[in-house]
C-alpha cells in the first residue's frame, strides 16, 4: 500500500460515511410510507385495494348456472359442488357447493370460466383462525336444494325463436 | 460524596455511633445503587425506544406505537415479559459459566458508571484515577462475552465471542492513546479535573484545543463504537452471519442483561467523549452567577443539564451511524486498528506532546479556525441533507411523533 | 519446529439461519473465521411442482409455475406458457406479448431490488435494505393492480395474458419509474459508494469468467464476471428485438473482474435498463386483444419443446412433453439458481465466514427455484 492509497482510503471512507450519514438524517423528517395496519388506517385496507384484488372467494348462488366450470379449472380441486335430479321439481339442482378457502392458492382461474360471473373475488383477506374448518364456505345451505339460474338458456332459446 | 456523608454524620445522631468509615460505605452504596436504579436503568430502557423510534424513521417507518403514548412504554413491555420467560440454559452448557457470564458483563459496565460525572459535585466517586479506572473496568465485559460464548457450546457463539475478544482488546489502544492525548491536556486523569481544565464555551474544549486532540476525539470514538460492540464493528453479534453470536443461547432475563449492557453503554460511551473533548458540564460563569443567585440547586440543574444534552447528542449520533453504515469483516476491523487508529494514535500523542512543548498557553486562533472549521462542516451537512430532500421530491414530515 | 495444527471446525449454516435465503444448508469448513471450503446442501425445498405438473391440465398448471420462483413468477409464468404456445402451435397477439414483457421488466425490477436490498442486510447494512423494499412495495401495488396478487401473480395465460392494463395504470408506473430513479440514485448513494459495503464486496468470492461458464453460470451472476450474454439480445423472443437497451456486465471495477461487487453493480444497472424497457414498452404498446382465444382444453400435439427465456436470475428454461393428452407427461425447469449453487464450494475456499453470506447473498439465491 502507497501513501497516497493509504490516505485515499481515509478520505474515501470519510466522505462516504458523511453522505451516507446526510441521506439517513435527511430521511428523519420525511413521511413514514408505512401505514398502522389494521385499526390506524386513515381508510379501513380493504377499501384502498385494487378491483382485480383476489380476496377470498364468493358465489353469488342467484345466478350460479351448476355448470361446473370452476370446479373442473381449479387446479387444487378445493371447489365441491354437488347435483342432483330433484323428482319434486323435475330438474337439476344444487345440493353442495362448497370452497375450502384454507385449500384455495387464489390463481383466479375458477373465476375465469365461470359464464355468469357468480363465482368471484371478494376483497376480504383477513383469514387468520384458529380451526381450519371454519375456512370452509358452504353457498348451499345444509338439507336444502337451489335451483341452478337458466337466463343464459332462456335467452338463447329466445333469440332462437325470434 | 464525602461531604454529603460528612453532613449526614454531623445531622444524623444514630450514624455518630458508628465508625466513620461504615458510614461513608453505607453512603456510597445508597446513593450509588440509587442512582443506578433511577437514572441508568431507565435509561437503558427509554434509549431501546429512542433508538427503535429513530431507526424506524430512517428507514421511512414508524416503530413501535402501541404501548403506552407514541409506544414510549414498549422498554417496559419488553422489560417484564423477558422477565416472564422461561431462562433456558442449555443441556450441553457450561451451566456455572453460561448463569455467569451475564453478571460479569453487566457488572463491568455499571463499575464504570461510578466515577462518570453528572454535575461539578455529582459524582459518585472522583477518583484520582478516573479513566483509567473506566478503562480498566470496561474491560470486565470482554471476559463476560468470550464466557458466554465458550460456555453456551454453540459454535456460532464461540466465533461471536472470539471476535469480540480479539476486537476489544485491540482497540483499547487506539482508546488508550486517544485518552492520553487528553491526560497530557490536562495533566490528570481524574474526569473532574479533566473537565475542570476546559471552558464553557466551545472554543474551550480539548476537541477544539489543538489539530491533534481534533483527529483524537474520532479516534476515541470510533474506537469506542468497537467496544461498545456498535455497527459498523457489531460483528460479534452480527445477526446476518452469527445468528445473534454470544448471545445466541440466551433467553429471558440473562438475555436483557446483555442488551442492557449494550444500551447502557451508549451512554458511558457518549459520557466519557464529552467529558474528555466537550466540556463536560462546564457552564459559562456569567450563566452560573446568575443561577446561584436564583437558587444554589440551580447551578447543579444546568450543569446537569449540560452534559445530558451533549451526552444525548453523542448518543443520537452513535445510533444514526449504525443504521447508516455496513459491518466490516474481522480482517478489515483489525486491519483498521493495527494500520489506521494505533500509527495515526501515536502521531496525535506525539504531536500533542510537541503542540504542549511549542505553545504551552495554546493558540486562540488555531481554536477559532478549528471551531468554524466545524461549523463550515455542519453547514455544508445540512446543504447536503436539503439536497436530497430536494432531489427525491420528499413529502416532508418534520413531526418526530407520528 | 512441528508446524502448528489447529483443528477444522465443522459449522452447520442452515437450513435455519438468518441469511441463507430460504431454506437451504451450507457444510462449512472452517478453522476460526477463515474458511476451508463451503459445500452447500439443497433439496430443504422440494416440493415436486414438476411431479404435480403431470397431474394438472396446461392451464391449471400455471398458477404453480409461480412457485417455482417466487420472486420472478411473471418469468416463470411466460416460460411455461411460451413452452405450451410453442408445442400447440399458438401464435399470440403484439399487445399480449407486450404486456407479457411490461409484466416481467416491472417483475425484474421488484426482484433485484430485493436482491441488492439484501446484499446490504446481509453485510449489515439495514436502512438500505428497507429502502428497497419500500420501493418494491409500490412496484408490487402496481402489479397489484394489474393482476390481483402481489406474489404469485398468475398473469400469464396460455394465449396472452389474464387482464389488459387497468385504466390509467400506465400513467401510474411511469410516474413510479421518474421516482425510482431519483430512489435509486439515493440507493447508489448510501450504499453503492460507501467505501466499507465496497471494501465488503470487492475482491470477495471471485468468479473468473472461465469458472462461470464452466459451472453454467446464468444471468448477472455470469454477466458480473464479464461474459456479455443475455438471451433477449442472443436469442431474442417475445419482442425484445423491437426493443432497444444494453447489456451491462462487470468490469471489475472495485477490485477483481467477478467479484461480487461486480455482480452487485450489474443488477444495479439492470435495473435501470427495465426502466428503459418499460418506458418503451409503454410507447410501442399496440392496440389488439390481450388474450387469443385458444381451445378450451389444449391438447398439444405428441411431442417435445424447449424454451429458454431471460428470467431475473438468469436462463430460465422449460423443457415440456407432451403425449397427446390434456395434461402435460413432463414438465422441467432449468433455473438459474441450482446451477449456481455449484460455484459455492469452489468460490468459498478460503473466504471468511462473514464473506460466504456476502457471496450467497450476492448470488441471489432462490431457494424454491433451486429444488422446484
Amino acid at each position: 500500500m502507497t501513501v497516497t492509497e493509504y490516505f485515499t482510503n481515509i478520505k474515501d471512507t470519510a466522505t462516504s460515511i458523511f453522505e451516507g450519514m446526510t441521506i439517513t438524517l435527511s430521511h428523519l423528517v420525511r413521511k413514514p410510507v408505512t401505514i398502522q395496519y389494521p385499526d390506524r388506517t386513515p381508510r379501513p385496507v380493504k377499501e384502498t385495494l385494487p378491483d382485480r384484488f383476489r380476496g377470498f372467494l364468493k358465489v353469488d348462488m342467484e345466478i350460479c348456472t351448476a355448470c361446473l366450470a370452476c370446479m373442473n379449472d381449479c387446479p387444487i380441486d378445493c371447489i365441491k359442488i354437488v347435483t342432483k335430479k330433484d323428482e319434486a321439481l323435475k330438474e337439476r339442482v344444487l345440493t353442495q357447493f362448497d370452497i375450502d378457502e384454507a385449500k384455495c392458492m387464489y390463481c383466479g382461474l375458477c373465476t375465469e370460466p365461470c359464464p355468469t360471473g357468480a363465482i368471484h373475488f371478494t376483497k376480504e383477506f383477513e383469514g387468520a383462525t384458529e380451526d381450519l374448518s371454519s375456512l370452509l364456505f358452504s353457498f348451499v345451505p345444509e338439507n336444502q336444494v337451489i335451483i341452478p339460474y337458466k337466463a343464459l338458456k332462456k335467452e338463447k332459446e329466445e333469440t332462437v325463436n325470434a | 460524596m464525602q461531604q454529603l456523608a460528612d453532613k449526614l454524620i454531623q445531622h444524623c445522631a444514630l450514624l455518630q455511633g458508628l465508625p466513620h468509615e461504615l458510614t461513608y460505605l453505607l453512603v456510597e452504596i445508597v446513593f450509588g445503587s440509587l442512582m443506578l436504579m433511577l437514572f441508568v436503568a431507565p435509561f437503558a430502557g427509554i434509549i431501546s425506544w429512542v433508538e427503535r423510534r429513530v431507526a424506524a424513521r430512517m428507514m421511512d417507518r414508524i416503530g413501535p406505537n402501541r404501548v403506552g403514548p407514541q409506544g414510549f412504554l414498549q422498554w417496559l413491555a419488553d422489560g417484564v415479559k423477558s422477565l416472564l420467560k422461561e431462562d433456558i440454559v442449555p443441556s450441553s452448557a457450561d451451566s456455572f459459566l453460561f448463569r455467569l457470564a451475564p453478571y460479569l458483563v453487566f457488572a463491568g459496565m455499571f463499575m464504570a458508571f461510578v466515577s462518570i460525572p453528572f454535575t461539578s459535585r455529582v459524582i459518585i466517586a472522583d477518583l484520582n484515577v478516573g479513566i483509567f479506572y473506566i478503562i480498566a473496568v470496561t474491560s470486565l465485559v470482554v471476559i463476560g462475552i468470550l464466557m458466554s460464548g465458550w460456555a453456551s457450546n454453540n459454535k456460532f457463539s464461540l466465533l461471536g465471542g472470539m471476535r469480540s475478544a480479539a476486537q476489544i482488546i485491540s482497540y483499547e489502544i487506539p482508546a488508550g492513546l486517544a485518552i492520553l492525548v487528553v491526560v497530557l491536556m490536562s495533566g490528570s486523569l481524574s474526569l473532574q479535573e479533566i473537565i475542570k481544565a476546559q471552558g464553557a464555551h466551545p472554543w474551550n474544549w480539548f476537541i477544539f484545543d489543538n489539530p491533534f486532540s481534533f483527529c483524537s476525539f474520532f479516534i476515541l470514538f470510533i474506537s469506542s463504537l468497537a467496544e461498545g460492540n456498535r455497527t459498523p464493528f457489531d460483528i460479534p453479534e452480527a445477526e446476518s452471519e452469527l445468528v445473534s453470536g454470544y448471545s445466541t443461547e440466551y433467553s429471558g432475563m440473562r438475555f436483557v442483561f446483555f442488551y442492557f449492557e449494550e444500551w447502557a453503554n451508549l451512554y458511558l460511551i457518549a459520557a466519557v467523549g464529552v467529558t474528555l473533548f466537550f466540556g463536560g458540564w462546564q457552564i459559562p460563569p456569567s450563566v452560573r452567577e446568575w443561577a446561584v443567585g436564583v437558587h444554589f440547586v440551580l447551578p447543579h440543574i444546568l450543569e446537569f443539564a449540560t452534559f445530558f444534552i451533549k451526552a444525548m447528542s453523542l448518543v443520537f449520533v452513535i445510533i444514526w451511524i449504525r443504521w447508516t453504515l455496513p459491518r466490516l469483516r474481522v480482517d478489515q476491523l483489525m486491519a483498521m486498528c493495527w494500520q489506521y487508529l494505533i500509527p495515526l494514535g501515536f502521531v496525535m500523542v506525539l504531536g500533542t506532546a510537541t503542540w504542549i512543548v511549542l505553545f504551552p498557553q495554546g493558540v486562540p486562533l488555531v481554536r477559532y479556525v478549528l471551531f468554524s472549521g466545524t461549523l463550515g462542516l455542519f453547514g455544508y451537512f445540512f446543504y447536503r441533507v436539503v439536497f436530497h430532500l430536494r432531489y427525491t421530491k420528499a413529502e416532508l414530515q418534520f413531526n418526530p411523533f407520528v | 519446529m512441528p508446524e502448528f495444527r489447529t483443528e477444522e471446525m465443522l459449522l452447520n449454516m442452515g437450513p435455519q439461519h438468518p441469511s441463507t435465503h430460504g431454506v437451504i444448508r451450507f457444510v462449512v469448513k472452517t478453522d476460526g473465521e477463515v474458511m476451508s471450503c463451503a459445500v452447500p446442501d439443497v433439496g430443504y425445498l422440494h416440493r415436486s411442482i414438476e411431479k404435480i405438473s403431470e397431474q394438472a391440465t396446461y392451464n391449471g398448471f400455471m398458477p404453480w409455475t409461480d412457485r417455482v420462483d417466487y420472486l420472478a413468477a411473471m418469468n416463470c409464468n411466460v416460460a411455461y406458457a411460451m413452452a405450451v404456445e410453442k408445442l400447440a402451435g399458438i401464435e399470440i397477439e403484439k399487445r399480449g406479448e407486450y404486456l407479457r414483457v411490461i409484466s416481467m421488466e416491472l417483475n425484474r425490477i421488484v426482484s433485484h431490488l430485493l436482491s441488492v436490498g439484501s446484499v446490504g442486510m446481509d453485510v449489515g447494512a439495514y436502512t438500505p435494505f428497507i429502502h428497497a423494499l419500500r420501493d418494491r412495495e409500490k412496484a408490487n401495488d402496481l402489479i397489484e393492480e394489474l393482476c390481483g396478487q402481489r406474489l404469485t401473480y398468475n398473469y400469464a395465460r396460455i394465449g396472452g395474458v389474464s387482464f389488459d392494463m387497468p385504466v390509467g395504470w400506465q400513467a401510474k408506473v411511469l410516474a413510479y419509474l421518474e421516482d425510482l430513479e431519483l430512489l435509486m440514485d439515493e440507493f447508489n448513494r448510501l450504499i453503492t459508494g460507501n467505501k466499507i459495503f465496497i471494501k465488503r464486496l470487492a475482491n470477495v468470492g471471485v468468479i473468473t469468467p472461465e469458472d462461470a461458464i464452466a459451472y453454467n453460470l446464468v444471468g448477472p451472476n455470469l454477466r458480473g464476471s464479464g461474459i456479455k450474454y443475455d438471451l433477449r439480445k442472443d436469442e431474442p423472443y417475445s419482442v425484445y428485438p423491437e426493443l432497444d437497451f444494453e447489456v451491462p456486465v462487470g468490469r471489475g471495477e472495485m477490485g477483481t473482474l467477478g467479484d461480487c461487487y461486480d455482480r452487485f453493480v450489474v443488477r444495479i444497472r439492470e435495473m435501470d435498463q427495465s426502466i428503459s424497457i418499460l418506458r418503451q414498452c409503454f410507447a410501442k404498446i399496440p392496440a389488439g386483444e390481450h388474450l387469443v382465444k385458444v381451445p378450451k382444453k389444449i391438447r398439444p400435439p405428441v411431442g417435445d419443446v424447449y424454451i429458454r427465456t431471460e428470467s431475473t436470475r438468469g436462463d430460465m428454461g422449460v423443457y415440456l412433453v407432451s403425449d397427446g393428452s390434456d395434461k402435460p407427461y413432463r414438465v422441467k425447469f432449468r433455473t438459474g439458481s441450482f446451477t449456481a449453487m455449484s460455484i459455492v464450494e469452489k468460490a468459498s475456499r478460503g473466504l471468511m465466514v462473514a464473506d460466504l453470506i456476502a457471496f450467497i447473498a450476492n448470488l441471489d439465491i432462490v431457494a424454491p427455484e433451486i429444488d422446484r
